[in-house]
């Protein structure tokens, strides 16, 4: 297993760090179940982050994929974007904490935090015009009318703006494959209640089958469920 | 063209290798031919796929990266355009085929003749097709045996005659088919297993589809389900005569002094021009594309590009758009068995009429919600954060499922894809700028039908319901049809008799931009 177990630090700083998991900690809490702490989240964004060494995981998850030519110039272009987005995101977050409460984002009750992050959520700061121009990840539909129409099979994250990016990093953080370094132990496939595979080569392989939970009457397709 | 030799003529010369151009390759091939394939993406094999939401549906694994291939879009000529990724589709080999799930139902016989069953509509162009179901019959029973596809034949009451069964029966249902079959059959509706790209027994020497959770934006790492790539591409290789070019962009169609398809001017992997002449070219790059690559083919005698004397090509661009009645149930659906979309379908909503307010009608079929996992997805109305959001992933997401719809809009004149001079792709090409706005007559299709969905779903007991209408058509099924439209009035289509563009003989459009209006069953 390729699973991100140590703290290091490739991007963020030390406030930075600490202030992007106090957000993720807010935006998926810890409960009776783990939370996007546990998940390792920060790591998962960090090493993202980091540059365009953890782009692509390689399909049996031994590793990573190296990026060349075109793929490799627009990946750098889109990380430097992103970048730029934290850096600046994270220290509009502090203003605003500073601002409302006198102490940095990290330093606030959970309570405080939530509601530091509502102001960044509704953007009141910008105009409508600006608000326009981005987009919110939605999916189904957030409540927001300004949002993306629903169900979009692609999402681009260069138009999302600083909170709807963290959400939705915190989002892949906890429920993507754990080899990209979050999800650890699997908790967040744990708290949706998904057996999921046991690594990626075990759907590379494919050993994996959801077929068990098909619905239970079985006219045909048995063979599929060995059909090696 | 640094020390590279001018290539061998073919005797044809296709461009993109996907559903269309793989298909038309084994067919040329077999009868005899010489067939040069040119693939603007790379020739993956299937062992570089894998089980990755974050590489493929997040990460543009599979989807054109934005930055080097970008589109525009606008709903109208006053609108500025936006940049953004409309209406994707692989660009690689298999195409289209490589990311689906694989639905296949049939087009029915009265789609085929939509002008003579509605009549005019305000605003919008429906036209006969110049071939019939019975013209097709023999060649969707020749693909379901080659490709491989499962189904039941005669569950689907609205399915014009067959001449045979499905080669293998239709797929185990999953538990959102079995719930859609129950609400279905709660309301009267016939409903049936959806014809699926993929095989529930061992068929033509290829063993049963693996059924992960990852395939829905997932490349398949077994090679077990239908795609271009585990039949036809392969079948074709195997004749001897086929030389499929990966990594080979083609800019331009050149033409010789009489105006005919001279030669395919690409662009290889090293960067270097080369020029493929052939006595007949084929464009199978979808619709967008397809139409894209003949405004690129500017020259001195056909200024506004290929087969487009009549300023018709990539004008009434249809599109399916995707959206859902969502509901939760009390036992489990596991909308990610089979990837989500191992789906019950109804042609009940396929003709509507104007007693309901509109004409036409679509596919109506079950899936999951927001699978595999809920990455990019969260449950109508839920918080988008916090403690609420994490208690709606965990009580609704193993819970939900979807009854889903593949609207596809009228055929206007105004909607169309151009060139945009003002955004160059990677390569230094003007991208394709997309006009459309929705038909009012979608929006009341849209509307009718979702809440037919919802019926449906209380019908099958779910605890709560939601519709999710559609607003307006954003492409985001990523099916494209009807750029460059069949025809046998030299006047008004793009194309002539005999099915070929305008003033431009020798080249063939084979793909989903041929396709007339609104095949509403069938996600190309």
């Amino acid at each position: 297993m390729n699973e991100q177990r140590s703290t290091e630090r490739l991007f963020f700083d030390e406030h930075q760090w600490a202030t992007v998991e106090a957000a993720m900690s807010r935006i998926i809490p810890t409960d009776h179940q783990p939370g996007a702490r546990e998940a390792n989240t920060t790591g998962f964004l960090d090493r993202y982050l980091s540059g365009i060494e953890y782009v692509y995981a390689k399909p049996d998850g031994s590793g990573f994929e190296k990026l060349s030519g075109k793929r490799a110039e627009a990946w750098r272009q889109r990380i430097e974007g992103l970048r730029k987005v934290y850096t600046e995101g994270i220290a509009e977050m502090d203003r605003r904490s500073r601002e409302l409460f006198g102490d940095d984002f990290r330093a606030l009750t959970e309570g405080q935090q939530d509601e530091v992050l509502g102001a960044m959520e509704s953007r009141s700061g910008m105009d409508e015009g600006e608000q326009e121009e981005h987009q919110v990840a939605a999916g189904y539909g957030a409540p927001e009318e300004e949002a993306e129409p629903a169900m979009q099979q692609t999402l681009n994250e260069s138009d999302l703006l600083f909170f709807p990016l963290l959400v939705l990093h915190t989002r892949q953080g906890f429920y993507g494959d754990p080899v990209y370094g979050g999800n650890r132990d699997r908790v967040g496939w744990e708290v949706l209640g998904f057996p999921g595979p046991e690594s990626m080569a075990e759907v590379h392989s494919g050993r994996y089958s959801t077929l068990p939970y098909f619905a239970e009457s079985t006219d045909h397709g048995e063979e599929a469920a060995d059909g090696r | 063209m640094a020390g590279k030799k001018k290539p061998e003529r073919a005797d044809v010369c296709i461009i993109g290798a996907g559903a269309s151009g793989a298909t038309a390759a084994k067919v040329l091939t077999e009868s005899g031919l010489r067939v040069v394939a040119l693939e603007k993406g790379p020739w993956r094999k299937p062992e570089s796929f894998g089980g990755d939401e974050l590489a493929n549906a997040n990460r543009y694994n599979l989807w054109p990266d934005p930055i080097l291939n970008p589109r525009t879009f606008r709903h109208s000529p006053q609108e500025d355009p936006k940049v953004e990724l409309f209406c994707p589709v692989p660009q690689m080999v298999g195409g289209g085929t490589v990311h689906w799930t694989g639905w296949v139902p049939r087009m029915t016989v009265n789609e085929f003749k939509q002008e003579t069953i509605y009549g005019e509509v305000d605003g919008a162009s429906l036209k006969d097709w110049p071939i019939t179901y019975e013209d097709l019959e023999p060649y969707y029973d020749k693909v379901e045996w080659s490709f491989g596809v499962s189904g039941q034949a005669g569950a689907n009451k609205y399915e014009g005659p067959r001449s045979r069964d499905y080669p293998v029966p239709a797929m185990r249902p999953t538990r959102y088919a079995q719930k859609f079959h129950e609400g279905c059959a709660a309301l009267g509706y016939n409903s049936f297993p959806t014809p699926m790209a993929m095989l529930s027994r061992p068929h033509n020497g290829r063993r049963a589809t693996v059924q992960s959770a990852f395939v829905q934006q997932h490349g398949d790492p077994t090679g077990t389900k239908s795609t271009a790539l585990t039949t036809f591409v392969p079948d074709a290789v195997a004749t001897g005569r086929f030389d499929l070019r990966s990594d080979c962009y083609v800019h331009e169609i050149t033409v010789d002094e009489r105006g005919r398809a001279k030669s395919a001017v690409y662009q290889d992997a090293d960067g270097d021009f080369v020029e493929q002449e052939a006595d007949v070219f084929m464009l199978a790059c979808g619709a967008m594309e397809s139409a894209r690559l003949l405004l690129l083919s500017r020259s001195v005698r056909f200024p506004n590009g290929l087969a487009n004397g009549n300023d018709l090509v990539g004008r009434y661009l249809t599109l399916h758009e995707y959206s859902a009645a969502v509901g939760v149930f009390e036992e489990e659906m596991y909308g990610w068995a089979g990837g989500g979309y191992v789906s019950g379908s109804t042609f009940e909503f396929l003709e509507g009429s104007q007693d309901n307010g509109f004409v036409g009608g679509s596919h109506v079929a079950a899936a999951g919600v927001g699978v595999p996992l809920p990455i990019n997805f969260t449950m109508p109305d839920q918080p988008a954060w916090g403690q609420g959001m994490k208690d709606a992933d965990r009580e609704l997401f193993n819970h939900s499922m979807a009854v889903g719809v593949c609207l596809h809009d009228l055929p206007q004149y105004e909607n169309r894809l151009e060139l945009d001079e003002s955004v160059k792709d990677a390569w230094g090409l003007p991208v394709a700028r997309v006009t459309h706005k929705a038909h009012t007559n979608d929006i009341q299709q849209g509307r009718w039908i979702i809440d037919k969905n919802v019926e449906i779903l209380d019908a099958a007991g779910a605890k709560k319901s939601w519709p999710v209408y559609i607003d307006r058509i954003t492409g985001n099924a990523s099916h494209q049809h009807s750029t460059i439209r069949m025809g046998t009035d030299p006047r008004s289509p793009s194309s002539t008799s005999g099915a070929r563009p305008t003033r431009w003989r020798t080249s063939t459009p084979s793909t989903a931009a041929r396709f007339r209006p609104r095949p509403g069953s069938t996600p190309p």
